[in-house]
């Protein structure tokens, strides 16, 4: 499968002062204003359920699982509608920083924090959703 | 955590999408299929209803993909009447029509693309709806909002083109005239 030169198409996205991306094929929609209902119980980076076309989606705080940081001046949160398999959820960010494609040679595997996979020339950091949620949702469950 | 990633190939596996990744970890996360099911006893239609030169006109919501606010469009060289210009969907380039002219409630061809392109009003909008040759937008005037109806409640036209319109609905506004998507875009 990994032809030479193959590219990766990226949507990135501001948290804290840091660039992260996510598979465009993830990405169902970006929503600019959404007010989650508050769900009872739930861990401090779910901030709620939204309704999205008649379907309930959780909306994760992005910012509460990434380090912390001043996001440029010109960017507006946003939340986007991702996949992971069959089930979708919404992820606050910072801002959007566009689509961006990657080749092969322009990612570097590894990254310090946790839930990125590698990191690109530009400094964008290809982000593990699913490794990264499923951690906390470890912690969690081993917590209680 | 798993272990740090080492390989190129080991990193897009994880990092790109698949339907079939697991999901098990995420407790916390509610289940929310991304297909909606269906809930029984919801045959009910979902109509978005427009507006278009003071009438309303409906389309089956299902049809309907988004929703936009009306921009200027991009000019396509001799496009013909029904077609006003494109404009470019998150790289998709989306034809958008004017469903007026086959609706008959208008004479004149509006200008939303190109230098003499006049700035659209505040409640105009674009659906963008599903086709078979891919996505494509309806210029219309205002949305309204939608209605749930069963099909029953829909009235068969009398008079006027027929060939695309699927009913007649009687709300509490007026009348409202359901047609499909596609035949606007013929």
């Amino acid at each position: 499968m990994s032809a030479e030169g193959q590219a990766v198409d990226v949507c990135a996205f501001w948290v804290g002062d840091a660039v992260y991306g996510i598979d465009v094929a993830r990405v169902d929609e970006i929503l600019p204003r959404v007010v989650p209902l508050p769900v009872a119980d739930a861990p401090p980076h779910v901030e709620g359920v939204v309704h999205v076309h008649g379907t309930a989606v959780p909306i994760v705080d992005l910012r509460r699982l990434l380090p912390p940081g001043n996001p440029p001046r010109t960017a507006k949160p946003k939340v986007i509608l991702a996949r992971i398999g069959r089930r979708r959820l919404g992820l606050r960010v910072d801002g959007m920083a566009g689509v961006r494609r990657y080749t092969e040679a322009e990612i570097r595997p590894g990254g310090a924090e946790p839930g990125v996979l590698g990191v690109t020339t530009d400094e964008c950091r290809l982000l593990d959703l699913r490794g990264l949620l499923a951690s906390r949702s470890a912690e969690r469950a081993g917590g209680l | 955590m798993k272990a740090a990633i080492s390989s190129i190939e080991e990193l897009l596996a994880r990092f790109r999408y698949r339907s079939d990744e697991e999901t098990t970890g995420l407790v916390e996360l509610p289940a929310s299929p991304v297909e909606p099911e269906r809930v029984p006893g919801a045959e009910e239609l979902q109509l978005l209803i427009f507006g278009l030169d003071g009438s309303e006109y409906a389309v089956a919501l299902a049809a309907v993909t988004e929703i936009l606010r009306a921009r200027a469009l991009t000019e396509i060289p001799r496009a013909r009447p029904p077609l006003l210009g494109v404009l470019n969907l998150r790289g998709t380039i989306t034809p958008v029509y004017d469903p007026s002219l086959r609706l008959g409630v208008a004479s004149t061809v509006r200008v939303c693309a190109g230098p003499d392109c006049e700035r659209p009003p505040r409640p105009a909008r674009i659906l963008v709806v599903r086709t078979g040759l891919g996505p494509a937008g309806l210029w219309v005037d205002r949305v309204r909002g939608v209605q749930r109806v069963r099909p029953g409640a829909l009235e068969r036209p009398r008079s006027g083109p027929t060939g695309g319109v699927v009913g007649i609905l009687q709300t509490a506004e007026g009348t409202c005239t359901v047609v499909d998507p596609e035949w606007l875009l013929r």
